[in-house]
């Protein structure tokens, strides 16, 4: 009975005081074009309601963050990656006129002084907060790059998804070489919470594809097709995965990946740009449907309802640490 | 003596005519100032207050509106450049409170910088301008976080790696209709409002440069030839775009469009520049027929593609009466290219479709993501809200990957190998609705004249007649390996129209469409032209040399691929533009802002 009292306690504490804040990056696309009225878009934090965060702006792709204080923000944005020192209060563009439209960043949890930034023509690499940049794609022919993702066990193992295929570095973007899905233009990268070893990728009409080495060697999980937008792991339940993509809608495996089931059911379409486990709240999953609102399931797809961020396009969603460690 | 005497008397019949010439443009620039200047005050944007305080009309006013439109900012770079006009322009007349106000959005507002390059010349030459007017401020009072110092540091490396580029490479969205007011505009800002004398310098001669681009491919004012970037309207009323704004403004020639362009104005309040006399003479002199060669580049290629920037190999055959003009052939702009065309002169341009052509319409993801970065399956939708044609198979704008293109003088070549599956696979071909004359020959050949051009124009594949909103015909031709080869003529060259058709005829023609579309043809120029799908074309049994185009060549602009250098002549003039000779300027001559 204590116990129960105790973990009740605990999930009221969490529900009230989550241990993480939710970012989504979205954009109001309807009717927008470079140089019309944009209406509200860019980062938004859910703080009960949605609340946007620094500039609007009509690329934000992608976000993240200092290990060591998660105040410290960056993000992918059309003018670039943009650095927020202080959680949203300022903010700064830190690349140069030379690098354009950011697809992804990520910050070298090991080392949260390295950014890498996946660009349309390569990969940008910062050692310093993004104070200076660099370019580091020797080894990636064809430089398009939508996806970029350190390990998490590793200081300066990244790896990379380009025009063809998977890229990985051991020494922090000095060289790439090809790991996987060779060919296939590659949209998301994500690491198991629960295993290092395991990563999932999401591409361009060849399907989403795994590994269990730490990436270094890949297999097919689910089939192609259609684009796939992202993966995404559950932090709460170690087997549960979920995959996004356009006519996809979200679709959800129980077991590792092994199979896999539709959960569309309450989502007004199939065109789905995002999809992200809350890591708080077991069983709850987000999904950003094209054009019309970001949706929630409070039992892993199987029962969807709106949550805000209505007719927007959701790039990207992320649970940042609410607090320093 | 008597020689001297002449000379002096030509001397001083030139130097009139230089200043009928400057009181002519100077006027024109009043018409364009005056007429923005006198629009509805409610209705009044950002252009009716540069253009008053152009003239030193209403600062009040000026002020007071300039601090409501300021409330609600909005337009990215297109925001940017007319706020950085009024900036300066207002330096000394506005009020404290506007100035404040006109300095406080550059720290609230982040426009976004855009994905192409007319939209980042905009935006760093606006903040190069700005930076320049606010110097030694922190970056906490800029919206990039980035001080004074650092934003003009930043613009001016992209500026001068953009000049780079096209003055070695060619430019990107090259000899684009529209988009000529997007680069004129930038480059009058910095030749006006640069501190820096060797940048007011670099963009005068790039001023020259784009202008002397335009001149030598204008038949009365109107842009002709391949462009990377034109419109639905424009590329069938030839008249109708920026470019005829600028024809007029800058020398002359044709009609201004109504109410003038945003662009017309905006460069006219800046530097205001008037070309000189030998770009004023190759823009309005069509004495002679001649042949010009253009290399230009792509724009960003961010995927499918081995080459960032491929090269794109343009010709022009311009005549008094008439104009040809083409590229390559494939994809070398996303959704707005035209290739090829005939264009013929018309004494009033306005309303008139004084064009020809065929093309293929393509619409594809592959060709979106090859020059935008997004993902494939909203791509053509998002393109479609803004260019309504893009995915329409009626459309007469935009590249096919499936089209080649040839041209030899006045004839042209164009061939299409369209893959079962693809979507809309059949040719348009434009038939306007201004043709005197149309015959349809049994011998495959059709035969029309536009203005006092003869034109005939072979099909490669049979046909069906369709017909087009607004006037005019549209040849569709439902077949895969399908081609056209169009010969033109001047009426005055043959007794009648007869008497062309009988020339044309009598020509040696082979045409094939298997394997390959292919032909093998004797101009009328009396060359021996040989064209195959996927091949090198000939001209008198010699490939043409694509390796050896320069950046111009012709009679008039000459340049070398990587030389930074271009030569302009007509007659006796001759001014080089050449841009590793700018010179260095002591620190004393670099005010800050002019």
């Amino acid at each position: 009975m204590a116990g129960d009292l105790a973990g009740l306690a605990l999930w009221v504490l969490a529900a009230v005081n989550p241990p993480h804040q939710f970012y989504a990056c979205a954009a109001a696309s309807k009717g927008y074009v470079v140089g019309n009225k944009l209406p509200p878009s860019g980062l938004f934090v859910r703080a009960g309601e949605w609340r946007q965060l620094g500039y609007n702006h009509p690329f934000i792709a992608a976000v993240d963050y200092d290990r060591r204080d998660p105040r410290v923000l960056y993000l992918a944005a059309g003018n670039g990656c943009v650095r927020s020192p202080d959680g949203g209060r300022t903010w700064r563009i830190t690349t140069s006129w030379d690098m354009t439209e950011p697809k992804d960043v990520s910050v070298d949890p090991s080392q949260s002084n390295h950014i890498y930034l996946a660009l349309p023509d390569g990969i940008g690499v910062s050692r310093d907060q993004g104070r200076t940049w660099s370019r580091q794609d020797s080894g990636i022919e064809r430089k398009y790059t939508q996806a970029i993702r350190v390990d998490r066990t590793t200081a300066g193992r990244v790896l990379a998804g380009a025009e063809r295929g998977i890229f990985l570095t051991g020494n922090g973007g000095h060289d790439w070489r090809l790991v996987g899905a060779d060919g296939a233009m590659v949209t998301h990268l994500e690491q198991s919470p629960h295993e290092p070893g395991w990563w999932i990728a999401a591409t361009q009409q060849q399907g989403a594809w795994e590994s269990r080495d730490g990436g270094l060697g890949w297999k097919r999980v689910l089939g192609g097709g259609s684009t796939l937008h992202n993966t995404a792991f559950d932090p709460t339940r170690r087997d549960r995965l979920a995959v996004c993509g356009w006519e996809v809608g979200v679709m959800v495996s129980e077991d590792g990946g092994r199979s896999w089931t539709a959960r569309n059911s309450g989502l007004p379409s199939r065109h789905v740009w995002r999809v992200a486990f809350d890591p708080d709240r077991a069983g709850r999953i987000y999904a950003g449907v094209h054009e019309e609102a970001l949706y929630v399931s409070d039992d892993a797809g199987r029962h969807w309802r709106s949550a805000g961020l209505e007719g927007a396009v959701i790039y990207n969603l992320a649970f940042i640490p609410a607090r320093e460690p | 003596m008597r020689m001297k005497i002449l000379i002096l008397l030509l001397c001083a019949s030139g130097a009139q005519a230089g200043t009928q010439r400057e009181q002519a443009f100077a006027q024109r620039l009043r018409q364009v100032v005056e007429h923005n200047a006198g629009l509805e005050p409610s209705k009044a944007g950002y252009q009716t207050i540069a253009a008053k305080l152009y003239l030193g009309r209403d600062p009040e006013w000026c002020s007071r509106r300039l601090e409501t439109l300021l409330q609600d900012p909005s337009g990215d770079m297109f925001w940017m450049f007319p706020v950085t006009a009024v900036a300066y322009l207002g330096r000394d007349k506005l009020t404290p409170s506007a100035r404040g106000a006109l300095r406080k959005a550059w720290k609230t507002y982040m426009p976004y910088r855009g994905d192409t390059e007319n939209h980042w010349l905009l935006y760093y030459t606006s903040l190069y301008l700005m930076a320049q007017l606010y110097p030694n401020e922190p970056g906490e009072s800029w919206y990039t976080g980035k001080s004074s110092e650092e934003n003009l540091r930043e613009a001016e490396g992209f500026l001068l790696h953009w000049m780079d580029l096209t003055t070695t490479k060619g430019q990107g969205e090259y000899d684009s209709t529209h988009y000529i007011g997007v680069y004129l505009l930038p480059l009058s800002y910095l030749a006006e409002w640069a501190g820096d004398p060797a940048m007011r310098l670099r963009a005068r001669m790039m001023l020259d440069w784009v202008i002397a681009d335009y001149a030598v491919e204008n038949l009365g004012g109107l842009y002709v030839g391949a462009h990377a970037r034109t419109d639905d309207r424009q590329v069938l009323e030839k008249w109708a775009g920026v470019s005829s704004d600028f024809g007029w403004l800058l020398f002359g020639l044709g009609y201004p469009l109504e109410g003038y362009s945003y662009y017309a104005l905006f460069y006219s309040v800046a530097s205001g520049y008037m070309p000189p006399e030998v770009i004023h003479r190759i823009a309005t002199d069509r004495s002679r027929n001649y042949v010009h060669h253009e290399l230009k580049r792509t724009r960003h290629r961010w995927r499918y593609s081995e080459t960032r920037n491929a090269p794109v190999y343009k010709t022009t055959y311009m005549r008094r009466d008439y104009a040809v003009g083409s590229d390559q052939g494939g994809l070398l702009q996303p959704i707005q290219q035209h290739s090829w065309d005939v264009t013929w002169a018309v004494p009033d341009p306005r309303g008139v479709h004084n064009t020809l052509f065929s093309m293929h319409p393509y619409s594809a993801p592959f060709e979106l993501q090859m020059y935008f970065t997004a993902l494939p399956d909203f791509v053509t939708e998002s393109v479609v809200r803004s260019k309504r044609s893009y995915d329409s198979p009626d459309k007469f704008l935009g590249g096919s990957r499936y089209e080649q293109i040839f041209q030899d003088l006045d004839t042209v070549i164009a061939l299409y190998d369209i893959p079962p599956g693809t979507r809309y696979p059949h040719i348009n071909g434009f038939f306007s609705k201004d043709l005197s004359k149309l015959v349809e020959h049994p011998s495959g050949w059709i035969f029309v004249q536009g203005g006092q051009a003869s034109i005939a124009y072979y099909p490669l594949a049979p046909y069906e007649w369709r017909p087009i909103q607004g006037g005019g015909k549209r040849l569709y031709s439902p077949h895969l390996k399908n081609g056209t080869v169009v010969q033109v003529a001047a009426a005055s060259e043959f007794a009648d129209f007869a008497a062309f058709q009988r020339a044309i005829l009598a020509l040696p023609l082979q045409t094939a469409r298997e394997p390959v579309p292919s032909v093998e043809f004797r101009s009328l120029r009396g060359h021996k032209l040989k064209f195959r799908y996927g091949q090198t074309p000939e001209v008198d049994g010699q490939p043409v040399r694509y390796q050896d185009w320069k950046l111009f060549e012709g009679p008039y602009l000459n340049a070398a691929p990587g030389s930074r250098k271009l030569v302009l002549t007509h007659g006796s003039l001759r001014r080089v533009l050449d841009f590793n000779e700018i010179p260095s300027f002591p620190p004393e001559n670099t005010p800050e802002g002019r």
